[in-house]
């Protein structure tokens, strides 16, 4: 708490008072106005900083992410997202093809569903830089080379082959590839190791921290899980029901959190170096304890 | 309510005591029926399902009490009143020989109708017992049957039809047979599947498990279980057949001339429709109007089954 | 691969087989007097007598069959009792007339299909995509030898913007060299020629691709609306695709897996529907010949029709299997799993 974000100046993405919500006529459970999934949500990146938003599934932090790009068209955003002073909400269809994957890219879920099984993996991670006009061959050289660094064997061999010949892991690394072979200065990465299992997680993570530093590359890391977040991001921002509750470094938030559901969350994460009988807290026992946290 | 827990499968599983199966399905058939009036007549019904009920209800009265509603005889050769345009005395024309349009038509409704329903019943039948038999018999026979169903449906089921009611000679009963004969493998294979989906669920396998014998199981649970499905099958086979009863009627190996068939009144009225158009097209107009709404109402009864087709057919 | 192919190639031949098994047993239905039947209605006593002869039924029903089993490989599919020539020869002649106005017919499909298909799912619920949804549903429901005579009436009779019937103007098509007329047309004929060849196949194509565009538009506009809604396109927008590219490239590509498997069984299902569009036009393909083989009671050239167009449809879905591999990752890898 000793040195306030300066919202605004220096920062590469800046997020203003972000409402997300479903219009009425798009809503399919019965229920009627339009419902907020995301309110008044503010939220500021440097440029090489890596940051997490954590929270619980439902909480928002996944609609916050693909709202950046505006990836549902079906959802109202309002207030104001701007991308190195320029505002991205309201802009043509054009500005945010330029933006996609050039310069803020995202990385997904589930890499299993996020290739299209039909197209080579050269042409996918190519992609980026061919719809830019870069000539195939120096867009398929590049697109070998970004393979290649993040660890894809034989990546020149595999730029023919199809996604289903993958593994989950190299997939990621696939997805990865596609999503920085045009240099961008964010990645957006919602929850990409949640699908994969533990070890191939690790190198996932250590992966994206290692591109981070050399490419002084912004991350955005989304996550439900607060213990892979200590060794990765710089700092943490935390939401719960559709709202930003805490935001701090990430030693900090470890120390001292402030918010009940923080607490809980912290609490239920388990560690080595407690009496194997002790119960890990939950989320519940702090909202319980005090009392009226819950929103509405 | 009581038609709600009958087709709800652990409610089966539980409470179905000796009774035949014959009684399991008969309930099925009317919980089926009960929620598809429900969600018809129920606020949410689309304008157009709608429609189509209410032309496949046309239609069917048509059928019954067609015959006997005709303003004129539709055998009747007049010759002095042949080619005459649509007008108050025959509101639908007559054809080259004089004989009314409208009284052929309804006249033929019943019989267009009735066989295009016998040969999606009989097709089904066949098509159930096959499959039924194919899932009781080894891996091995199994899939020799639906090998063979394969190779029959490499020949196209009209062109196959064509060639089974040519050789029988032109009668109504040789094209429902061909239809039958040309159609009954795609049914078995698509019961086949439906079938095995239902074998693989669990409160089949937990019948299994309970001891019960592989036939019984068959009668009991699966083929009960397995009828939604084969509803919605059936409801969509009625409009293909429709149109291609009426084209091997077309094609002259359908019922002999004087029959009021809508495909043979297109054939007889094909050579005037310069000068008298309302021979062919009225009849087609009809195949036209019950293929469509028979289809509408087979998507109608899918999506009412499983609503997840809804929004994709 | 090749373990793909041979697999592949023995059910077609189990196929070929099954199609000639079949007709044989619907000869042996055919009810009163094969003998009679086979030799014509105006056959004398003689005749009847060495058609018996000739078709073996007087040998057990065994010899019979593998008789006809032999002739069959060799060729022979009979003899027609209306022509008095060999059926074979007869389909020969016929065959092309078909298969140019089923080609032209599968062209004419995806040329309508595949946009208002496309057109449909990308516009889902929209004003475009119930118009779209409504014509497929007539189009598919409209018989199409009825579509056939009405489209003759109105665009060919009452407007005069294409000619009734035939393959050629009377003043004389291309010279018949593979009897095709548009490729004899093209190789041997003039300009002229093959405008003449092209205008007379273009009403009886499009009334024969009506209920086939209906299916396959329906079957696109499905599978786009689920590939639509696939994680990978999210993706490819997040990667910066345009749209266009979105749409055609990444949605369409997979989505075009079972449209291919149809497109390849429409083949065969074309066949049958052009009996039917023949008969109207009277273009002398192998319908046209089917339908006057009906009405002379000449069944067992209906039989071998039947045997032919059987082995036609067989010969599509092979190939269409192994094109379907050739283009799509996922069914090859499939099959090559399996095999």
């Amino acid at each position: 708490m000793k040195e306030p974000l300066v919202h605004g100046g220096g920062a590469l993405l800046s997020i203003a008072n972000l409402t997300v919500s479903l219009p009425e006529r798009q809503r399919t459970i019965t229920g009627s106005g339009d419902l907020t999934l995301v309110e008044g949500l503010s939220l500021d990146i440097r440029p090489g900083e890596r940051l997490a938003l954590v929270g619980e599934s439902g909480s928002g932090k996944s609609l916050t992410a693909r709202s950046i790009l505006q990836l549902d068209p079906a959802l109202k955003l309002e207030g104001s997202i701007t991308w190195k002073g320029c505002e991205l909400l309201g802009a043509s269809r054009r500005v945010l093809q330029k933006v996609r994957g050039a310069e803020i890219s995202m990385i997904f879920q589930d890499p299993m569903t996020a290739l299209n099984p039909v197209l080579t993996i050269g042409e996918q991670v190519a992609e980026p830089l061919l719809v830019r006009g870069v000539p195939r061959r120096k867009a398929y050289a590049r697109a070998v080379e970004m393979l290649d660094r993040l660890g894809v064997p034989k990546a020149k061999e595999r730029m023919r082959a199809y996604p289903g010949q993958f593994s989950g892991g190299m997939r990621q690394r696939v997805v990865m590839a596609a999503a920085l072979v045009a240099q961008p200065q964010l990645l957006i990465a919602d929850e990409p190791t949640t699908a994969l299992d533990v070890r191939v997680q690790e190198q996932v993570l250590d992966l994206l921290e290692e591109q981070s530093r050399e490419l002084n590359l912004a991350v955005l890391f989304i996550t439900h899980d607060l213990a892979i977040v200590a060794g990765l991001a710089q700092r943490v921002a935390v939401m719960f029901r559709g709202r930003l509750v805490e935001e701090k470094p990430v030693d900090e938030l470890f120390d001292h959190p402030d918010h009940p559901y923080t607490q809980g969350l912290i609490g239920s994460i388990p560690r080595i170096d407690l009496d194997p009988d002790t119960r890990l807290t939950t989320v519940e026992d702090y909202l319980v304890l005090q009392g009226g946290a819950h929103h509405e | 309510m009581k038609s709600e827990t009958a087709g709800a499968p652990s409610a089966k599983l539980a409470d179905a005591p000796s009774a035949i199966s014959a009684a399991v399905s008969a309930a099925s058939i009317g919980g089926a029926a009960a929620r598809l009036g429900r969600r018809l007549f129920g606020r949410r019904t689309a304008g157009v399902d709608r429609m189509a009920f209410g032309l496949v209800a046309l239609l069917t009265i048509a059928a019954v009490v067609g015959p006997f509603v005709t303003p004129y005889d539709p055998f009747a050769v007049e010759t002095s009143e042949a080619l005459r345009p649509p007008s108050a005395a025959h509101l639908l024309g007559t054809d080259d020989v004089g004989r009314d349009v409208l009284s052929r038509l309804l006249a033929g409704a019943g019989l267009t109708l009735l066989s295009a329903a016998a040969i999606v019943v009989l097709a089904a039948a066949v098509g159930i017992v096959v499959a039924s038999v194919a899932a009781l018999l080894p891996r091995r026979a199994d899939e020799a049957i639906m090998r063979a169903c394969d190779i029959f449906m490499s020949i196209p089921s009209l062109v196959l039809a064509l060639g089974l009611a040519a050789a029988l000679g032109p009668s109504m009963l040789s094209i429902i047979v061909a239809m039958v004969a040309a159609s009954w493998p795609s049914t078995a294979r698509l019961m086949r599947g439906i079938l095995r989906e239902t074998m693989s669920s669990s409160y089949v396998e937990s019948a299994r498990i309970l001891g019960m014998s592989r036939p019984r199981l068959m009668l009991r649970h699966v083929l009960p279980n397995s009828l939604d499905a084969i509803y919605v099958q059936a409801s969509m086979e009625i409009s293909g057949t429709i149109v291609m009863i009426s084209g091997l009627a077309f094609l002259g190996v359908g019922a002999p001339p004087p029959s009021p068939d809508w495909g043979s009144m297109i054939a007889e009225g094909q050579q005037y429709t310069t000068t008298a158009w309302w021979i062919s097209l009225f009849p087609g107009l009809a195949i036209s109007l019950g293929a469509i709404a028979f289809g509408l109402v087979g998507d109608a009864v899918r999506s009412f089954v499983d609503p997840s087709s809804r929004r994709s057919s | 691969m090749y373990k793909f192919v041979l697999r592949r190639l023995g059910f077609a031949a189990l196929s070929l087989w099954g199609v000639a098994t079949i007709v044989f047993v619907i000869s042996k239905l055919i009810p009163g007097d094969v003998a009679r039947v086979a030799a014509g209605r105006l056959a004398t006593a003689d005749q009847v007598a060495h058609m018996r002869e000739v078709l073996g039924l007087n040998d057990p029903l065994f010899l019979q069959y593998t008789g006809y089993i032999s002739r069959l490989v060799q060729g022979n599919l009979g003899t027609s009792t209306i022509t008095r020539q060999s059926v074979m020869g007869d389909l020969g002649a016929v065959l092309p007339t078909t298969i140019q106005l089923v080609l032209l017919g599968m062209f004419i499909t995806v040329l309508i299909a595949a946009p208002v298909g496309i057109a449909a799912a990308v516009s889902e619920g929209k004003a475009a995509d119930v118009a779209a949804r409504i014509v497929l549903v007539t189009s598919g429901g409209v018989p199409v030898f009825w579509l056939a005579i009405m489209m003759r009436w109105i665009l060919g009779s009452v407007l005069g913007w294409f000619p009734i019937s035939g393959t050629n103007s009377v003043d004389g098509g291309p010279p018949t060299v593979t009897g095709f007329t548009v490729l004899d047309s093209l190789l041997f004929g003039t300009i002229g020629n093959l405008a003449d060849s092209v205008f007379h196949l273009i009403l009886p194509a499009l009334a024969l691709s009506a209920p086939f565009v209906s299916t396959l538009a329906r079957l696109i506009r499905s599978n786009m609306m689920t590939a639509l809604k696939a994680d990978y396109i999210t993706f490819a927008i997040s990667k910066g695709v345009p749209r266009r590219r979105v749409i055609l490239r990444h949605a369409f590509r997979s989505a075009l897996g079972s449209v291919l498997t149809v497109f390849g069984m429409q083949f065969g299902w074309m066949i049958s529907a052009a009996v039917l569009v023949e008969a109207v036009f009277g273009l002398p393909g192998i319908g046209s010949y089917l339908y006057r083989a009906i009405i002379n009671q000449d069944t067992f050239s209906v039989l071998a029709s039947v045997v032919v167009i059987g082995f036609v449809f067989i010969a599509t879905s092979f190939i269409v299997d192994l094109l379907q591999m050739a283009i799509d990752p996922r069914v090859r890898h499939a099959q090559l799993g399996a095999a």
